[in-house]
Protein backbone atom coordinates (compact mmCIF):
# COMPACT_ATOMS: atom_id res chain seq x y z
CA UNK A 1 0.00 0.00 0.00
CA UNK A 2 2.64 2.46 1.11
CA UNK A 3 4.93 1.72 -1.84
CA UNK A 4 2.02 2.38 -4.22
CA UNK A 5 1.26 5.66 -2.47
CA UNK A 6 4.93 6.57 -2.56
CA UNK A 7 5.13 5.87 -6.26
CA UNK A 8 2.06 8.01 -6.92
CA UNK A 9 3.55 10.79 -4.82
CA UNK A 10 6.76 10.64 -6.75
CA UNK A 11 4.95 10.74 -10.04
CA UNK A 12 3.05 13.80 -8.88
CA UNK A 13 6.24 15.45 -7.82
CA UNK A 14 7.92 14.57 -11.08
CA UNK A 15 5.03 16.12 -12.94
CA UNK A 16 5.60 19.31 -10.93
CA UNK A 17 9.35 19.20 -11.40
CA UNK A 18 9.27 18.71 -15.14
CA UNK A 19 8.82 21.86 -17.09
CA UNK A 20 5.47 23.37 -17.75
CA UNK A 21 4.75 24.31 -21.33
CA UNK A 22 5.46 27.95 -20.64
CA UNK A 23 8.83 27.17 -19.09
CA UNK A 24 9.82 24.96 -21.98
CA UNK A 25 8.91 27.74 -24.39
CA UNK A 26 10.85 30.24 -22.34
CA UNK A 27 13.90 28.02 -22.50
CA UNK A 28 13.82 27.20 -26.17
CA UNK A 29 12.63 30.51 -27.47
CA UNK A 30 15.55 32.38 -28.85
CA UNK A 31 16.89 34.90 -26.38
CA UNK A 32 17.65 38.32 -27.74
CA UNK A 33 20.65 37.85 -29.97
CA UNK A 34 23.40 40.20 -28.83
CA UNK A 35 25.41 40.11 -32.04
CA UNK A 36 24.90 43.84 -32.52
CA UNK A 37 25.77 44.79 -28.96
CA UNK A 38 28.98 46.59 -29.99
CA UNK A 39 30.11 45.94 -33.54
CA UNK A 40 33.10 48.28 -33.17
CA UNK A 41 34.76 45.75 -30.87
CA UNK A 42 34.42 42.57 -32.91
CA UNK A 43 36.00 41.63 -36.24
CA UNK A 44 34.02 41.17 -39.43
CA UNK A 45 30.31 41.51 -39.03
CA UNK A 46 30.50 39.53 -35.89
CA UNK A 47 29.52 40.01 -32.37
CA UNK A 48 28.93 37.28 -29.83
CA UNK A 49 26.35 34.77 -31.00
CA UNK A 50 24.01 32.84 -28.73
CA UNK A 51 25.83 30.86 -26.12
CA UNK A 52 29.22 32.49 -26.65
CA UNK A 53 31.64 33.73 -24.04
CA UNK A 54 33.69 36.90 -24.37
CA UNK A 55 36.66 37.42 -22.04
CA UNK A 56 38.00 40.92 -21.38
CA UNK A 57 41.59 40.57 -20.26
CA UNK A 58 43.86 43.32 -19.04
CA UNK A 59 45.69 44.81 -16.10
CA UNK A 60 44.08 47.34 -13.81
CA UNK A 61 43.13 50.69 -15.24
CA UNK A 62 42.64 49.47 -18.80
CA UNK A 63 38.91 50.08 -18.98
CA UNK A 64 37.44 46.58 -18.60
CA UNK A 65 34.78 47.55 -16.07
CA UNK A 66 34.01 50.70 -18.07
CA UNK A 67 33.42 48.54 -21.13
CA UNK A 68 31.06 46.39 -19.07
CA UNK A 69 29.13 49.50 -18.04
CA UNK A 70 28.96 50.50 -21.71
CA UNK A 71 27.59 47.10 -22.72
CA UNK A 72 25.19 47.06 -19.77
CA UNK A 73 23.74 50.43 -20.71
CA UNK A 74 23.45 49.33 -24.32
CA UNK A 75 21.34 46.39 -23.18
CA UNK A 76 19.01 47.94 -20.65
CA UNK A 77 18.23 51.26 -22.30
CA UNK A 78 14.95 51.51 -24.19
CA UNK A 79 14.94 51.19 -27.96
CA UNK A 80 14.30 54.90 -28.35
CA UNK A 81 17.61 55.68 -26.64
CA UNK A 82 19.59 53.20 -28.69
CA UNK A 83 19.28 50.24 -26.35
CA UNK A 84 18.23 46.64 -26.77
CA UNK A 85 15.72 46.42 -23.88
CA UNK A 86 17.22 43.14 -22.72
CA UNK A 87 17.57 41.99 -19.11
CA UNK A 88 21.05 41.61 -17.66
CA UNK A 89 22.53 39.76 -14.68
CA UNK A 90 25.70 41.27 -13.19
CA UNK A 91 27.74 38.90 -11.05
CA UNK A 92 30.07 41.03 -8.94
CA UNK A 93 32.91 39.08 -7.34
CA UNK A 94 35.11 41.89 -6.11
CA UNK A 95 32.71 44.70 -5.30
CA UNK A 96 33.76 46.65 -8.36
CA UNK A 97 30.25 47.63 -9.44
CA UNK A 98 29.87 51.34 -8.88
CA UNK A 99 26.13 52.02 -9.12
CA UNK A 100 26.59 55.78 -8.97
CA UNK A 101 28.91 55.69 -11.98
CA UNK A 102 26.59 53.35 -13.86
CA UNK A 103 23.59 55.59 -13.25
CA UNK A 104 25.47 58.69 -14.35
CA UNK A 105 26.39 56.98 -17.64
CA UNK A 106 22.79 55.86 -18.09
CA UNK A 107 21.45 59.33 -17.41
CA UNK A 108 23.82 61.02 -19.82
CA UNK A 109 22.84 58.55 -22.56
CA UNK A 110 19.14 59.02 -21.87
CA UNK A 111 19.57 62.77 -21.90
CA UNK A 112 21.45 62.72 -25.16
CA UNK A 113 18.88 60.54 -26.83
CA UNK A 114 15.56 61.54 -25.38
CA UNK A 115 16.11 65.06 -24.00
CA UNK A 116 13.10 64.92 -21.69
CA UNK A 117 12.35 66.55 -18.36
CA UNK A 118 14.13 65.54 -15.17
CA UNK A 119 11.15 63.74 -13.60
CA UNK A 120 10.50 61.40 -16.47
CA UNK A 121 14.25 60.93 -16.76
CA UNK A 122 14.23 59.46 -13.26
CA UNK A 123 11.37 57.19 -14.23
CA UNK A 124 13.19 56.07 -17.33
CA UNK A 125 16.33 55.40 -15.29
CA UNK A 126 14.39 53.38 -12.77
CA UNK A 127 12.78 51.25 -15.45
CA UNK A 128 16.20 50.63 -16.99
CA UNK A 129 17.63 49.64 -13.62
CA UNK A 130 14.76 47.22 -13.05
CA UNK A 131 16.08 45.22 -16.01
CA UNK A 132 19.34 44.70 -14.11
CA UNK A 133 19.91 42.00 -11.50
CA UNK A 134 23.01 42.29 -9.32
CA UNK A 135 24.57 39.43 -7.33
CA UNK A 136 27.60 39.66 -5.03
CA UNK A 137 29.78 36.56 -4.56
CA UNK A 138 32.54 36.31 -2.02
CA UNK A 139 34.14 32.96 -2.88
CA UNK A 140 34.30 30.50 -5.73
CA UNK A 141 32.09 28.03 -3.82
CA UNK A 142 29.49 30.75 -3.48
CA UNK A 143 29.89 31.53 -7.19
CA UNK A 144 29.11 27.89 -8.02
CA UNK A 145 26.02 27.85 -5.79
CA UNK A 146 24.89 31.21 -7.15
CA UNK A 147 25.12 30.01 -10.75
CA UNK A 148 22.90 27.07 -9.77
CA UNK A 149 20.50 29.48 -8.13
CA UNK A 150 20.50 31.76 -11.17
CA UNK A 151 19.29 28.87 -13.30
CA UNK A 152 15.83 29.57 -11.87
CA UNK A 153 16.09 33.21 -12.94
CA UNK A 154 17.11 32.20 -16.46
CA UNK A 155 14.21 29.81 -16.85
CA UNK A 156 11.64 32.23 -15.47
CA UNK A 157 12.83 35.34 -17.31
CA UNK A 158 13.09 34.85 -21.05
CA UNK A 159 14.17 38.48 -21.40
CA UNK A 160 17.48 37.67 -19.69
CA UNK A 161 19.99 37.64 -22.49
CA UNK A 162 23.26 38.76 -20.95
CA UNK A 163 25.37 37.59 -18.03
CA UNK A 164 28.24 39.85 -16.98
CA UNK A 165 30.88 38.53 -14.58
CA UNK A 166 33.32 41.01 -13.01
CA UNK A 167 35.67 39.38 -12.53
CA UNK A 168 36.12 35.67 -13.06
CA UNK A 169 39.71 35.82 -11.78
CA UNK A 170 38.90 37.36 -8.39
CA UNK A 171 39.29 34.05 -6.55
CA UNK A 172 42.39 32.87 -8.38
CA UNK A 173 44.84 33.40 -5.52
CA UNK A 174 42.60 32.16 -2.68
CA UNK A 175 41.83 29.02 -4.72
CA UNK A 176 45.49 28.46 -5.46
CA UNK A 177 46.34 28.73 -1.81
CA UNK A 178 43.52 26.41 -0.75
CA UNK A 179 44.50 23.80 -3.28
CA UNK A 180 47.98 23.55 -1.83
CA UNK A 181 50.51 21.93 -4.13
CA UNK A 182 48.00 20.03 -6.24
CA UNK A 183 47.25 21.91 -9.49
CA UNK A 184 44.06 19.96 -10.14
CA UNK A 185 42.73 20.83 -6.74
CA UNK A 186 43.65 24.48 -7.22
CA UNK A 187 41.63 24.68 -10.41
CA UNK A 188 38.79 22.44 -9.27
CA UNK A 189 36.33 25.09 -8.20
CA UNK A 190 36.72 27.32 -11.24
CA UNK A 191 36.52 24.25 -13.48
CA UNK A 192 33.21 23.29 -11.90
CA UNK A 193 31.92 26.84 -12.38
CA UNK A 194 33.05 26.80 -16.01
CA UNK A 195 31.37 23.46 -16.67
CA UNK A 196 28.14 24.66 -15.12
CA UNK A 197 28.37 27.86 -17.13
CA UNK A 198 28.87 25.80 -20.27
CA UNK A 199 25.70 23.85 -19.54
CA UNK A 200 23.73 27.05 -18.84
CA UNK A 201 24.99 28.50 -22.12
CA UNK A 202 23.84 25.45 -24.06
CA UNK A 203 20.48 25.18 -22.31
CA UNK A 204 19.48 28.82 -22.14
CA UNK A 205 21.46 30.38 -25.02
CA UNK A 206 22.56 33.45 -23.10
CA UNK A 207 25.70 35.45 -23.82
CA UNK A 208 28.45 35.91 -21.24
CA UNK A 209 31.03 38.68 -20.89
CA UNK A 210 33.63 38.17 -18.16
CA UNK A 211 36.60 40.28 -17.08
CA UNK A 212 39.88 38.72 -16.11
CA UNK A 213 42.64 40.65 -14.37
CA UNK A 214 46.18 40.21 -15.68
CA UNK A 215 48.48 38.94 -12.98
CA UNK A 216 51.73 39.98 -14.50
CA UNK A 217 52.39 43.51 -15.59
CA UNK A 218 53.77 43.79 -19.09
CA UNK A 219 57.07 45.54 -19.21
CA UNK A 220 58.00 47.86 -22.04
CA UNK A 221 61.73 47.46 -22.05
CA UNK A 222 64.64 45.20 -22.90
CA UNK A 223 64.01 43.05 -19.83
CA UNK A 224 60.60 41.96 -21.11
CA UNK A 225 62.07 39.02 -23.01
CA UNK A 226 63.12 37.32 -19.80
CA UNK A 227 59.57 37.19 -18.44
CA UNK A 228 56.77 35.03 -19.74
CA UNK A 229 54.18 36.52 -22.04
CA UNK A 230 52.01 38.67 -19.79
CA UNK A 231 48.86 38.12 -21.87
CA UNK A 232 48.95 34.36 -21.73
CA UNK A 233 45.73 32.98 -20.24
CA UNK A 234 46.30 31.55 -16.80
CA UNK A 235 42.87 30.39 -15.70
CA UNK A 236 41.89 26.74 -15.86
CA UNK A 237 41.44 24.82 -19.11
CA UNK A 238 37.70 24.40 -18.67
CA UNK A 239 37.31 28.19 -18.71
CA UNK A 240 39.62 28.70 -21.67
CA UNK A 241 37.65 26.17 -23.71
CA UNK A 242 34.52 28.26 -23.16
CA UNK A 243 36.03 31.54 -24.34
CA UNK A 244 35.29 32.25 -27.99
CA UNK A 245 36.22 35.93 -28.17
CA UNK A 246 39.13 37.37 -26.24
CA UNK A 247 39.48 41.14 -25.87
CA UNK A 248 42.90 42.26 -24.70
CA UNK A 249 42.66 45.67 -23.10
CA UNK A 250 45.70 47.85 -22.65
CA UNK A 251 46.76 51.42 -22.23
CA UNK A 252 48.15 53.11 -25.26
CA UNK A 253 51.68 54.36 -24.71
CA UNK A 254 51.79 58.14 -24.47
CA UNK A 255 53.73 58.84 -27.63
CA UNK A 256 53.75 61.55 -30.21
CA UNK A 257 50.13 60.92 -31.09
CA UNK A 258 48.91 63.00 -28.17
CA UNK A 259 47.31 65.70 -30.24
CA UNK A 260 46.27 68.88 -28.48
CA UNK A 261 42.64 68.33 -29.49
CA UNK A 262 42.50 64.98 -27.75
CA UNK A 263 43.44 66.81 -24.59
CA UNK A 264 45.16 64.75 -21.95
CA UNK A 265 42.75 61.83 -22.07
CA UNK A 266 44.24 58.40 -21.76
CA UNK A 267 43.51 56.34 -24.85
CA UNK A 268 42.82 52.67 -24.22
CA UNK A 269 43.08 49.99 -26.87
CA UNK A 270 41.23 46.75 -27.26
CA UNK A 271 42.51 43.91 -29.40
CA UNK A 272 39.89 41.28 -30.20
CA UNK A 273 40.72 37.70 -31.12
CA UNK A 274 37.73 35.62 -32.16
CA UNK A 275 38.21 31.93 -32.68
CA UNK A 276 35.66 30.30 -34.91
CA UNK A 277 34.59 26.65 -34.91
CA UNK A 278 36.79 25.92 -37.91
CA UNK A 279 39.87 26.90 -35.91
CA UNK A 280 40.62 30.15 -37.72
CA UNK A 281 41.12 33.35 -35.80
CA UNK A 282 39.90 36.78 -36.73
CA UNK A 283 41.43 39.94 -35.27
CA UNK A 284 40.35 43.52 -34.79
CA UNK A 285 41.80 46.46 -32.90
CA UNK A 286 39.88 49.45 -31.66
CA UNK A 287 40.56 52.24 -29.25
CA UNK A 288 38.50 54.35 -26.92
CA UNK A 289 38.74 56.77 -24.07
CA UNK A 290 36.65 57.20 -20.98
CA UNK A 291 34.54 60.32 -20.54
CA UNK A 292 31.96 61.35 -17.99
CA UNK A 293 29.29 59.88 -20.21
CA UNK A 294 31.02 56.52 -20.52
CA UNK A 295 33.15 54.94 -23.18
CA UNK A 296 33.74 56.86 -26.44
CA UNK A 297 35.34 55.11 -29.37
CA UNK A 298 37.87 56.97 -31.46
CA UNK B 1 33.13 24.86 1.04
CA UNK B 2 30.25 24.19 3.38
CA UNK B 3 30.20 20.69 4.90
CA UNK B 4 26.90 18.91 5.14
CA UNK B 5 25.80 18.48 8.71
CA UNK B 6 22.61 17.12 10.22
CA UNK B 7 20.18 19.78 11.28
CA UNK B 8 21.32 22.28 8.65
CA UNK B 9 17.89 22.25 7.18
CA UNK B 10 14.60 20.39 7.84
CA UNK B 11 14.80 16.90 6.50
CA UNK B 12 18.59 16.60 6.70
CA UNK B 13 18.99 14.13 9.56
CA UNK B 14 22.07 12.19 10.62
CA UNK B 15 21.08 9.05 8.71
CA UNK B 16 20.73 10.97 5.48
CA UNK B 17 24.05 12.77 6.02
CA UNK B 18 25.76 9.41 6.52
CA UNK B 19 24.08 8.01 3.43
CA UNK B 20 25.19 11.00 1.40
CA UNK B 21 28.74 10.76 2.68
CA UNK B 22 28.79 7.11 1.62
CA UNK B 23 27.77 8.30 -1.85
CA UNK B 24 30.73 10.70 -1.79
CA UNK B 25 28.60 13.82 -1.23
CA UNK B 26 30.28 15.73 1.58
CA UNK B 27 29.60 19.39 0.91
CA UNK B 28 26.65 21.55 -0.06
CA UNK B 29 28.28 22.21 -3.45
CA UNK B 30 28.53 18.46 -4.14
CA UNK B 31 24.86 17.98 -3.29
CA UNK B 32 23.70 20.88 -5.42
CA UNK B 33 25.75 19.83 -8.45
CA UNK B 34 24.77 16.16 -8.49
CA UNK B 35 21.94 14.43 -10.28
CA UNK B 36 18.93 14.30 -7.95
CA UNK B 37 17.29 11.16 -9.39
CA UNK B 38 20.41 9.07 -9.25
CA UNK B 39 21.26 10.28 -5.77
CA UNK B 40 17.74 9.58 -4.49
CA UNK B 41 18.06 6.01 -5.68
CA UNK B 42 21.54 5.51 -4.22
CA UNK B 43 20.60 6.84 -0.80
CA UNK B 44 17.12 5.26 -0.91
CA UNK B 45 15.39 8.49 -0.03
CA UNK B 46 12.43 10.06 -1.76
CA UNK B 47 13.19 12.30 -4.74
CA UNK B 48 10.78 14.92 -3.39
CA UNK B 49 12.54 15.15 -0.02
CA UNK B 50 15.98 15.42 -1.60
CA UNK B 51 14.82 18.06 -4.05
CA UNK B 52 13.30 20.06 -1.21
CA UNK B 53 16.55 19.84 0.78
CA UNK B 54 18.51 20.98 -2.26
CA UNK B 55 16.21 23.96 -2.71
CA UNK B 56 16.53 25.03 0.92
CA UNK B 57 20.32 24.65 0.99
CA UNK B 58 20.65 26.60 -2.24
CA UNK B 59 18.48 29.39 -0.86
CA UNK B 60 20.56 29.47 2.34
CA UNK B 61 24.01 29.54 0.80
CA UNK B 62 23.78 31.12 -2.63
CA UNK B 63 24.00 34.86 -3.04
CA UNK B 64 20.64 36.45 -3.64
CA UNK B 65 20.16 38.58 -6.76
CA UNK B 66 18.96 42.13 -6.13
CA UNK B 67 17.26 44.38 -8.63
CA UNK B 68 19.41 47.25 -9.83
CA UNK B 69 16.70 49.76 -8.95
CA UNK B 70 16.53 48.61 -5.31
CA UNK B 71 20.29 48.59 -5.00
CA UNK B 72 20.50 52.14 -6.32
CA UNK B 73 17.80 53.40 -3.94
CA UNK B 74 19.61 51.82 -1.01
CA UNK B 75 22.90 53.34 -2.09
CA UNK B 76 21.43 56.82 -2.43
CA UNK B 77 20.02 56.70 1.06
CA UNK B 78 23.08 55.26 2.78
CA UNK B 79 26.12 56.77 1.10
CA UNK B 80 27.72 59.69 2.86
CA UNK B 81 30.65 61.84 1.79
CA UNK B 82 33.14 62.60 4.55
CA UNK B 83 35.30 65.65 4.25
CA UNK B 84 38.96 65.03 5.00
CA UNK B 85 39.49 68.42 6.62
CA UNK B 86 41.79 69.57 3.85
CA UNK B 87 39.91 71.43 1.06
CA UNK B 88 42.42 70.69 -1.71
CA UNK B 89 42.44 67.01 -0.80
CA UNK B 90 38.66 67.05 -0.87
CA UNK B 91 38.77 68.50 -4.36
CA UNK B 92 41.11 65.72 -5.47
CA UNK B 93 38.78 63.10 -4.05
CA UNK B 94 35.68 64.60 -5.71
CA UNK B 95 34.40 66.29 -2.52
CA UNK B 96 35.68 63.78 0.03
CA UNK B 97 35.83 60.21 1.17
CA UNK B 98 32.85 58.15 0.08
CA UNK B 99 31.47 55.64 2.55
CA UNK B 100 31.04 52.22 1.02
CA UNK B 101 34.28 52.61 -0.91
CA UNK B 102 37.94 51.95 -0.40
CA UNK B 103 40.28 54.88 -0.86
CA UNK B 104 43.86 53.74 -1.07
CA UNK B 105 46.76 56.03 -0.30
CA UNK B 106 50.06 54.92 -1.72
CA UNK B 107 53.39 56.62 -1.85
CA UNK B 108 57.05 56.38 -1.00
CA UNK B 109 58.30 56.51 2.58
CA UNK B 110 58.06 59.93 4.18
CA UNK B 111 55.55 61.29 1.69
CA UNK B 112 52.95 62.13 4.29
CA UNK B 113 50.46 59.29 4.10
CA UNK B 114 50.21 58.72 7.83
CA UNK B 115 49.93 62.44 8.50
CA UNK B 116 47.03 62.65 6.06
CA UNK B 117 45.37 59.79 7.91
CA UNK B 118 45.89 61.45 11.28
CA UNK B 119 44.29 64.56 9.86
CA UNK B 120 41.34 62.61 8.54
CA UNK B 121 40.88 60.80 11.86
CA UNK B 122 41.03 64.05 13.82
CA UNK B 123 38.62 65.82 11.47
CA UNK B 124 36.06 63.01 11.54
CA UNK B 125 36.18 62.62 15.30
CA UNK B 126 36.15 66.30 16.14
CA UNK B 127 34.20 68.10 13.42
CA UNK B 128 31.89 65.36 12.25
CA UNK B 129 31.61 63.82 15.72
CA UNK B 130 31.76 60.29 14.32
CA UNK B 131 33.90 57.32 15.35
CA UNK B 132 37.04 56.18 13.61
CA UNK B 133 38.88 52.87 13.79
CA UNK B 134 42.64 53.19 13.31
CA UNK B 135 44.57 49.98 12.72
CA UNK B 136 48.25 50.71 13.28
CA UNK B 137 50.70 48.10 12.00
CA UNK B 138 53.82 50.21 11.97
CA UNK B 139 53.78 51.70 15.45
CA UNK B 140 53.68 55.17 13.96
CA UNK B 141 50.59 56.42 15.75
CA UNK B 142 51.02 58.28 18.99
CA UNK B 143 48.21 59.84 20.97
CA UNK B 144 50.45 62.84 21.56
CA UNK B 145 50.47 63.69 17.86
CA UNK B 146 46.69 63.34 17.64
CA UNK B 147 46.35 65.61 20.67
CA UNK B 148 48.67 68.14 19.06
CA UNK B 149 46.48 68.19 15.94
CA UNK B 150 43.34 68.52 18.04
CA UNK B 151 44.84 71.38 20.00
CA UNK B 152 45.23 73.24 16.75
CA UNK B 153 41.50 72.83 16.13
CA UNK B 154 40.11 73.64 19.54
CA UNK B 155 41.46 74.77 22.89
CA UNK B 156 38.64 73.24 24.92
CA UNK B 157 40.22 70.30 26.80
CA UNK B 158 36.90 68.49 27.19
CA UNK B 159 36.22 68.55 23.49
CA UNK B 160 39.74 67.28 22.83
CA UNK B 161 39.21 64.33 25.16
CA UNK B 162 35.84 63.55 23.63
CA UNK B 163 37.33 63.56 20.17
CA UNK B 164 40.21 61.31 21.25
CA UNK B 165 37.73 58.89 22.77
CA UNK B 166 36.07 58.50 19.39
CA UNK B 167 39.27 57.22 17.80
CA UNK B 168 39.70 53.53 18.53
CA UNK B 169 43.24 52.23 17.95
CA UNK B 170 44.28 48.64 17.24
CA UNK B 171 47.97 47.76 17.27
CA UNK B 172 48.83 44.65 15.26
CA UNK B 173 51.97 43.53 13.55
CA UNK B 174 51.12 40.55 11.35
CA UNK B 175 48.56 39.72 8.73
CA UNK B 176 46.76 37.03 10.74
CA UNK B 177 45.99 39.39 13.63
CA UNK B 178 44.94 41.97 11.03
CA UNK B 179 42.48 39.51 9.49
CA UNK B 180 41.31 38.50 12.97
CA UNK B 181 40.72 42.13 13.90
CA UNK B 182 38.89 42.94 10.64
CA UNK B 183 36.67 39.87 10.87
CA UNK B 184 35.95 40.74 14.49
CA UNK B 185 34.91 44.23 13.44
CA UNK B 186 32.63 42.83 10.76
CA UNK B 187 31.07 40.46 13.22
CA UNK B 188 29.77 43.04 15.67
CA UNK B 189 32.92 44.92 16.67
CA UNK B 190 31.87 48.00 14.73
CA UNK B 191 28.70 48.37 16.74
CA UNK B 192 30.61 47.89 19.97
CA UNK B 193 33.15 50.53 18.97
CA UNK B 194 30.45 53.14 18.43
CA UNK B 195 30.84 55.46 21.34
CA UNK B 196 29.13 58.69 22.29
CA UNK B 197 26.16 58.64 19.97
CA UNK B 198 28.10 58.45 16.71
CA UNK B 199 28.80 55.41 14.58
CA UNK B 200 32.01 54.22 12.98
CA UNK B 201 32.40 56.04 9.70
CA UNK B 202 35.99 55.31 8.73
CA UNK B 203 38.42 52.43 9.08
CA UNK B 204 42.06 53.36 8.49
CA UNK B 205 44.69 50.65 8.03
CA UNK B 206 48.21 52.02 8.35
CA UNK B 207 49.74 50.23 6.59
CA UNK B 208 48.68 47.16 4.65
CA UNK B 209 52.00 46.67 2.93
CA UNK B 210 53.84 46.43 6.25
CA UNK B 211 52.06 43.16 7.05
CA UNK B 212 51.83 41.74 3.55
CA UNK B 213 55.23 42.53 2.05
CA UNK B 214 57.06 39.92 4.15
CA UNK B 215 54.83 37.23 2.64
CA UNK B 216 55.25 38.17 -0.99
CA UNK B 217 57.86 36.93 -3.36
CA UNK B 218 59.38 33.59 -4.10
CA UNK B 219 57.15 30.66 -4.85
CA UNK B 220 54.66 31.15 -2.04
CA UNK B 221 51.02 31.64 -2.91
CA UNK B 222 49.98 32.46 0.58
CA UNK B 223 50.94 36.11 0.38
CA UNK B 224 48.74 36.82 -2.64
CA UNK B 225 45.86 34.86 -1.19
CA UNK B 226 46.08 36.66 2.16
CA UNK B 227 46.24 40.00 0.37
CA UNK B 228 43.08 39.10 -1.57
CA UNK B 229 41.46 38.16 1.72
CA UNK B 230 42.37 41.46 3.37
CA UNK B 231 41.03 43.36 0.37
CA UNK B 232 37.86 41.25 0.39
CA UNK B 233 37.10 41.82 4.06
CA UNK B 234 37.82 45.57 3.79
CA UNK B 235 35.44 45.84 0.87
CA UNK B 236 32.75 43.82 2.62
CA UNK B 237 33.11 46.04 5.66
CA UNK B 238 32.92 49.17 3.56
CA UNK B 239 29.80 48.05 1.68
CA UNK B 240 27.88 46.33 4.44
CA UNK B 241 28.53 48.81 7.24
CA UNK B 242 28.78 52.01 5.22
CA UNK B 243 32.25 53.02 6.27
CA UNK B 244 35.05 54.54 4.27
CA UNK B 245 38.07 52.25 4.33
CA UNK B 246 41.54 53.72 3.89
CA UNK B 247 44.36 51.26 3.42
CA UNK B 248 47.85 52.64 3.03
CA UNK B 249 50.40 51.12 0.72
CA UNK B 250 54.04 51.85 0.27
CA UNK B 251 55.14 52.12 -3.33
CA UNK B 252 58.80 51.36 -3.77
CA UNK B 253 61.05 51.07 -6.78
CA UNK B 254 63.82 48.51 -6.57
CA UNK B 255 66.62 47.63 -8.95
CA UNK B 256 66.78 43.91 -8.23
CA UNK B 257 64.93 42.13 -11.02
CA UNK B 258 63.43 39.27 -9.04
CA UNK B 259 62.27 41.52 -6.22
CA UNK B 260 60.63 44.01 -8.53
CA UNK B 261 58.97 41.17 -10.43
CA UNK B 262 57.23 39.87 -7.30
CA UNK B 263 56.47 43.40 -6.16
CA UNK B 264 54.84 44.08 -9.52
CA UNK B 265 52.76 40.96 -9.12
CA UNK B 266 51.80 42.06 -5.65
CA UNK B 267 51.20 45.61 -6.82
CA UNK B 268 49.02 44.45 -9.65
CA UNK B 269 46.88 42.25 -7.49
CA UNK B 270 46.58 44.82 -4.73
CA UNK B 271 45.66 47.53 -7.16
CA UNK B 272 43.16 45.29 -8.82
CA UNK B 273 41.69 44.58 -5.43
CA UNK B 274 41.23 48.19 -4.32
CA UNK B 275 39.02 51.01 -5.51
CA UNK B 276 39.95 54.68 -5.79
CA UNK B 277 43.64 55.42 -5.56
CA UNK B 278 45.52 58.50 -4.66
CA UNK B 279 49.24 58.77 -5.24
CA UNK B 280 51.14 60.76 -2.67
CA UNK B 281 53.81 62.92 -4.22
CA UNK B 282 56.37 64.37 -1.88
CA UNK B 283 56.06 67.78 -3.48
CA UNK B 284 52.24 68.00 -3.59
Amino acid sequence: MTSQRRRREEEEVRAEMSESGAQLFARLEARRCLKDIEPRLFPGDGGPQHGEVVELYGSEGTGKTELLYHLLCRCVLPNAAGGLEADVVFVDTDYSLDMLRLVSIMESRLNAALSTSAASDEEACRSCLSRLLVVHCSSSSQLLLTLHFLENSFSSRPGLALLLIDSISAFYWPDRCEGGANLAKQEEKLSKCSELLGRLLRDYRITVFATCHAIRRSYSGPSSSSFSDPDRPYLCRAWQRLVIHRLLCSRQEAGNNMAATAGRRQVLTVHCTSSSSSGTKAHRSSSFYVTDGGVEFT
Amino acid sequence: MVLLRDGMCPGLDEGLVRGLRAADIKTVEDLVSSDMEELAQRCSVSYKALFAIRRVLLAQHAAFPVSGADLYEELLSSTAILSTGNPSLDKLLDSGLYTGEITELSGGPGSGKSQVCFGVAVHISHQLKQNVIYVDTTGGLTAGRLLQMLQAETSNAEEQMEALQRIRVFRLFDVFSLLDCLYGLCGGGLQRASVGGGSVKAVIVDSVSAVIAPLLGGKQNEGMSLMSQVAGVLKTMAKDFNVAALPLLIKEEFDLKWWSRSKEEGGGAAAAASGKRKRDETDS
